[in-house]
């Protein structure tokens, strides 16, 4: 049942990125990214995305409980989006213990940079912290390479390993496998 | 050793690759050697070697062997 307000109201900040509630605004920067070839065949669907169908994927989505959605800022500039949803049946997001989650990083030059983890580790930790959740499990292609790696890297296990591999992670391989990102992405200024 | 040839080693060390593959143009997630968990431990092994404590931005902006003379000139090391 979807609610009469967008249900993400949490604007998240940590390891030096913001996580701001997505928008109407951020539609036309979303699908650029989305038709993207490199992004969109790592996608479980390919097909690229109509004007038409983006506002119509917004108008529903952010009115979803079951998920919640955010743009990335970096810099003062947006380079991504992430999300999580609810995998248990009458759940909402913020209720879930199982979430899946998705990113992607539209700005080239942040693709497969460190900070390329800043969103998912803020993610992450608000997820499991506040909202409490027990464990995420992603749907990958076997084929993407860097996410699979990616997954791994933020101490994810597989679960299923099929052309479409799906991997789990807990909260005590999250933070064990993260605590080095974490400490490089937390630092303050140093430097003259 | 100068700390050019300390700076070739220390990317060898750390991404597993022979001393005459590291030049200025080497670029971060240009082989396959230097992903995001090599850039780590490239971080790590650059601070014990220059004894500095590089910041994030740093961390982040770090993406060739001659973008890391340039931060590492900031932080008082130089290179002739």
């Amino acid at each position: 049942m979807l609610s009469d307000e967008p249900v993400n109201q949490f604007t998240l900040s940590a390891y030096q990125v913001e996580l701001l509630p997505m928008t109407q605004a951020h539609q036309a920067l979303l699908r650029s990214w989305r038709n993207q070839d490199e992004i969109r065949r790592q996608m479980l669907s390919a097909t690229l995305i109509t004007e038409e169908q983006q506002q119509a994927w917004f108008k529903k989505t952010h009115l979803d409980p079951k998920q919640l959605h955010w743009v990335i800022k970096f810099r003062d500039q947006l380079i991504g989006a992430t999300n999580v949803k609810s995998l248990e049946a009458g759940k909402t997001a913020e209720q879930a213990n199982l979430l899946e989650p998705g990113l992607y990083i539209g700005e080239r030059r942040y693709q497969g940079n460190i900070v390329a983890f800043a969103p998912t580790l803020a993610m992450y930790d608000f997820c499991f912290d506040q909202l409490g959740a027990q464990r995420f499990r992603a749907v990958v292609k076997r084929s993407n390479h860097n996410a699979m790696s990616y997954n791994q890297k933020l101490g994810y296990a597989i679960v299923e390993d099929n052309d479409l591999c799906v991997l789990e992670l807990d909260l005590e391989s999250y933070r064990q496998a993260t605590a080095p990102i974490k400490q490089f992405l937390s630092r303050t200024r140093n430097a003259k | 050793m100068d700390t050019q040839q300390q700076l070739q080693q220390a990317f060898s060390d750390a991404l597993g690759i022979p001393p005459e593959k590291v030049t200025d143009g080497l670029t971060y997630n240009t082989i396959p050697e230097w992903d995001s968990t090599a850039h780590m431990v490239l971080i790590a092994e650059l601070e014990n070697v220059f004894d500095v404590m590089l910041d994030t931005d740093d961390i982040i902006d770090m993406s060739s062997v001659a973008q890391a003379k340039l931060i590492l000139q900031k932080y008082d090391v130089t290179f002739v």
